[in-house]
């Protein structure tokens, strides 16, 4: 009993928070101190979401949003990670592109998004291909640092056992790098959902951006605050998701984080 | 000889890039949007006689700045507090653990409305996405000092406020800093979206201008100067980290990137 009770009031001191604010929200609201056409009460809000969601607006606005991340994501992935073991196993990549990732990594890319929209005109593939580029440095950074910590006798052992070069790559380097990796895909999976936002509130027609931008220029600022909420969750969703994959994966390390 | 060969491959590609950039450019083979390099200079050149370079960029260097400082401080106080005081972990945990995960420019408008066209929406917006990284980055750090040190601190009768100063902050400071270095690529992203979407002096505005009068050479001049920035202040911060972090670089991986 006593066990319970102190389970419930650790529950109540970690995430009392969130109703606070909530609380605090609605009565400034109801008080007339901040101008309830710019910050709709809590109620008003969570109205928009249910109808928007109900309605599929808001359903289909995040499946164009999340899918597009998604994909920008998973390509990034797919050309970052063996790329960076490339980058990582062979001098000559490595001199070539180290100056394109290690330089140009601080550089702001997105000042580039104009220029994408020209090459890849204004829709769905400019997004996936700026998400693709920004998601693909913090990718190949994090594994190639992931790819050259590979305890080097770790490889000599597997190679004294007779291990052909790909049961090496497959068995010993992968698996050593595979924390980094995920750290790499951690730091890259937020970014992909901020670009594709971002791209598409410069401009878009569809898209959690764009519905953002539009019911914003209409004052209809609950049915924004909704669209911020859908994006929270799906960044959370995302990110536990990864983390679950970690698990499995990545099953003899716990993460520290 | 071998840090000479090394070198050459360093630079091959992006000067083949720039080089085949300007020929083709040059020859009107590449569509036009792309630009070429001499126009670029050319088109730079014509917006500082003109003195509209130095305007864009006191406007966003002072937008950027005044809101990563802020938003660092803000970040750094809090994350701070929160990694000593649980009371206080406790408070912000589930606010930031929801909101880190939404892209802060979503915010835009509604700061917009709230501060106005001008300079204070946009610092307001750079402060306030700025804030996340740090905070978490300090709220980690201090929780993940070696108590051993504190321990031993505590033991010699060192008092609390002194244990702040002389072991948690030198402690904490590698893990800080990468902190604010992400607070600072996060502050050029909003920054450019903030004046892309709604502004009338900017970087952003010299690009969008330029898109707008098909001056593609007054883009790419745009695009330039706010990459420059950028890259510039990134490596400012990793200066300065260097000059505070005296011998604690060692063997980080930031090390071996420079």
């Amino acid at each position: 009993m006593a066990h319970t009770f102190a389970q419930a009031w650790s529950l109540v001191a970690r995430w009392y928070s969130i109703p606070l604010l909530l609380l605090v929200w609605q009565v400034a609201v109801a008080s007339g101190f901040v101008e309830s056409r710019l910050l709709p009460g809590p109620g008003r809000v969570w109205t928009a979401l249910v109808t928007e969601i109900g309605n599929g607006t808001l359903v289909y606005h995040a499946s164009v949003t999340i899918s597009r991340a998604l994909t920008g994501f998973l390509l990034a992935a797919l050309v970052g990670i063996p790329f960076a073991a490339a980058m990582a196993r062979s001098v000559l990549v490595r001199n070539l592109f180290e100056p394109i990732f290690f330089i140009g990594y601080p550089i702001p890319k997105i000042a580039l998004f104009p220029v994408f929209t020209y090459i890849f005109g204004i829709g769905t593939p400019s997004k996936i291909a700026f998400t693709f580029i920004e998601c693909l440095y913090p990718i190949v950074v994090a594994c190639y640092f992931g790819f050259r910590a590979v305890q080097t006798r770790l490889v000599w052992t597997a190679q004294n056992c007779g291990a052909s070069r790909s049961v090496i790559l497959s068995r010993v380097i992968l698996p050593a790098a595979l924390p980094s990796i995920f750290s790499g895909l951690r730091v890259a999976l937020p970014v992909a959902i901020i670009v594709v936002v971002i791209t598409e509130m410069i401009g878009d027609s569809i898209g959690l951006g764009y519905y953002i931008t539009i019911w914003s220029t209409r004052f209809t600022f609950a049915n924004v605050y909704a669209a911020i909420i859908v994006i929270g969750i799906c960044g959370l969703v995302l990110d536990q998701a990864l983390l679950l994959l970690r698990r499995r994966a990545v099953y003899w390390q716990r993460e520290g984080a | 000889m071998k840090i000479n060969s090394a070198t050459i491959q360093n630079w091959i590609l992006p000067v083949a890039a720039l080089v085949a950039w300007e020929i083709f450019g040059r020859a009107g083979m590449l569509p036009r949007y792309l630009s070429f390099p001499s126009a670029i200079l050319a088109a730079l050149w014509e917006l500082a006689v003109s003195g509209e370079l130095f305007v864009a960029l006191a406007a966003s260097l002072y937008r950027v700045s005044t809101g990563f400082v802020l938003g660092t401080v803000a970040g750094v106080i809090v994350g701070l507090g929160a990694g000593i005081v649980p009371g206080i972990r406790h408070f912000f945990d589930p606010l930031v653990s929801f909101l880190y995960s939404i892209p802060k420019i979503a915010f835009l408008p509604v700061f917009l409305l709230l501060f106005g066209l001008g300079h204070a929406s946009k610092i307001a917006i750079i402060a306030f996405s700025g804030f996340f990284p740090v905070f978490i980055a300090s709220r980690h750090a201090v929780l993940s000092v070696n108590k051993l040190l504190v321990w031993t601190a505590q033991n010699m009768g060192t008092p609390q406020r002194k244990i702040f100063f002389r072991v948690i902050i030198p402690a904490a400071a590698p893990q800080l800093f990468s902190g604010v270095r992400i607070g600072l690529a996060h502050a050029f992203v909003v920054l450019f979206a903030a004046e892309l979407i709604g502004s009338k002096v900017g970087l952003g505005t010299i690009i969008s201008s330029g898109e707008e009068w098909v001056r593609f050479d007054l883009m790419f001049a745009g695009i330039v100067c706010f990459a420059v920035l950028g890259f510039v202040s990134d490596r400012i911060l990793l200066a300065v980290r260097a000059h505070v972090l005296k011998g604690q670089m060692i063997g980080t991986e930031e090390q071996v990137v420079r």
